[in-house]
């Protein structure tokens, strides 16, 4: 993991946003500032995540980075091209809170879509499905129908299937986030290792501080109302073993994160985030 | 095993009871056939007059074979043609509902003037149209009901709107489409059978069911609905077993997680 990283640091930059802002229902009576002046790099092959509470725009700004919403102001580039450009060329692969599996295709079908989309011939298919259904460890499900899946393995499944074309970047809304917290870390390990594996650049979103802090090499910390970045907390804990969740210096970075979303929380309980709404 | 009798079992039974109970009052309160005949009646009327009911059941089922056929086509072909124009899924419940309402089976009488009354034809005309709207409103919404996070994905994959709908959009419908075709099968028998009933030539069910109630033949005319009953599960079973053949088996009904 330190290796990777320390060659990533110089090998340039993944992902550079300049006084991005993003405004819902302009000029409306229910207008939401959804982004206000955000600014973000990420270098080649680094973690970062984003965590905040809801409606701080951070899944949004994950929209932004891969060109499935628009913005209005300020510059946004993905491997030095825009949001369009890279979405077009298919820079990056993406996995959401839901698997979103197609019932109708087989597993392997499914890690093979993108493939199909980008004009894959079928053995060069079914070669890479092969390739990456070993990487996730469901090489005897490939004929599987994805609802025989648990919710563990169908994620890894979509996880497959957004590095499928083999994308430099790697955009993750919560892929962990509907599952069971024992599968969510060991699913949490599997990304680590696949990351290790592929050397991918990742954009993760989370709202679990501790999962924010496990994976990532950077902890991006949001706010809402106007939803903007208020700190950044760099995360060195090395290679991630067994004991690293239980270590001090896992603590200390949970508790940086902590008080520094604390810090913006507009509510003053420390809880809720909606004052001011009723 | 068991589980499997579980289901036939109760139908069975009720039907048993329902139809002792039918021939019970009959006898007992000496009804007059032409009120209602007994069960015993209709049965033996119906294997007096196997070969004519096969006949017009034949000829019948043709019609509504032959409706059911043109109607889905035309009705996949609307629907994947509206799509283009209606995107939101909301606009399909107000015209399903608006298009139910057109008294389609009253148009029978028009079509027989202006096509041949003595072919065939204004009746499969009939059966087509009433076949055309529930394909067309069920597919519509199968093709428009697509997981928002999967069109988020089509998406990030850089997919044509025609990628879209030949990859998620049209495997999305096909259990719309069954659901229409379950509705239409049965519709069709019933609209080519009361498509007779204005004039044409003598050889269905429905032109069937009118004489024999017009010559005081009761029983011959509940034979003859019962002839009709059967067409239609025909229709309807036959497409439960296309399902089951094209559909993968035990497929969660909303799997939508």
């Amino acid at each position: 993991m330190t290796m990777i990283h320390d060659k990533v640091q110089n090998t340039g930059s993944a992902l550079a946003i300049s006084g991005v802002s993003k405004v819902f229902n302009k000029g409306n009576d229910n207008e939401v500032v959804a982004l206000s002046d955000v600014n973000l790099d990420v270098h080649t092959g680094e973690f970062i995540s984003l965590i905040g509470p809801s409606g701080c725009g951070k899944s949004t700004l994950l929209r932004v980075i891969g060109d499935l919403t628009g913005f209005d102001s300020g510059t946004v580039q993905v491997s030095g091209k825009t949001p369009e450009d890279a979405r077009k060329e298919r820079l990056y692969g993406i996995a959401f809170q839901q698997a979103a599996l197609f019932d109708w295709r087989s597993v392997s079908k499914n890690i093979e879509l993108p493939l199909e989309l980008a004009g894959w011939d079928k053995s060069a298919r079914e070669t890479r499905s092969a390739e990456l259904l070993d990487m996730v460890q469901l090489s005897d499900f490939g004929t599987h129908r994805p609802w025989e899946l648990s919710g563990g393995m169908q994620q890894r499944v979509a996880i497959a299937r957004s590095l499928a074309v083999d994308p430099p970047l790697l955009l993750m809304d919560e892929p962990f986030g509907a599952l069971d917290e024992m599968t969510r870390e060991r699913m949490q390990n599997e990304l680590l290792r696949i990351r290790l594996e592929t050397g991918k650049t990742i954009v993760f979103v989370t709202h679990s501080i501790p999962e924010a802090v496990y994976l990532s090499d950077r902890v991006v910390v949001m706010s809402p109302r106007p939803g903007r970045i208020t700190a950044e907390i760099s995360v060195n804990l090395g290679d991630r073993t067994e004991i690293t969740r239980e270590s001090d210096n896992f603590f200390h970075s949970v508790t940086a994160v902590r008080e520094a979303l604390r810090l913006h929380d507009t509510s003053g309980s420390g809880v809720s985030s909606h004052r001011g709404e009723i | 095993m068991n589980s499997k009798l579980s289901y036939v079992w109760p139908p069975i039974l009720v039907a048993t009871l329902f139809l002792g109970a039918w021939q019970l009052l009959v006898v007992i309160q000496e009804i007059k056939p032409f009120l209602l005949p007994a069960p015993s009646l209709i049965a033996s009327e119906f294997s007096n007059g196997a070969t004519l009911m096969w006949g017009a059941a034949v000829y019948t089922g043709t019609t509504a074979f032959l409706g059911l056929l043109f109607g889905t086509v035309a009705g996949l072909f609307m629907a994947l043609l509206a799509q283009r124009f209606i995107t939101v899924d909301k606009l399909v419940t107000p015209l399903a509902a608006g298009l139910a309402t057109v008294p389609i089976i009253a148009l029978t009488p028009i079509l027989n003037n202006m096509f041949n009354i003595t072919s065939r034809t204004p009746r499969v005309l009939v059966t087509t149209i009433i076949v055309l709207f529930p394909i067309f409103v069920n597919v519509m919404r199968g093709l428009l009901q697509v997981n928002p996070v999967q069109l988020e994905l089509m998406r990030s994959l850089n997919a044509a709107p025609r990628t879209t709908l030949r990859v998620l959009r049209i495997p999305n419908a096909i259990p719309f489409f069954f659901t229409g075709l379950k509705i239409a099968a049965p519709l069709a028998v019933i609209a080519a059978l009361v498509a007779e009933y204005f004039g044409g030539p003598q050889e269905g069910l429905g032109s069937r069911i009118a004489s024999a109630a017009a010559n005081t033949a009761y029983g011959r005319a509940w034979a003859y609905v019962l002839a009709a009953i059967i067409t239609g599960l025909i229709f309807y079973l036959t497409i439960i077993a296309i399902e089951r053949l094209v559909t993968p088996r035990s497929a969660p009904a909303l799997a939508k997680s």
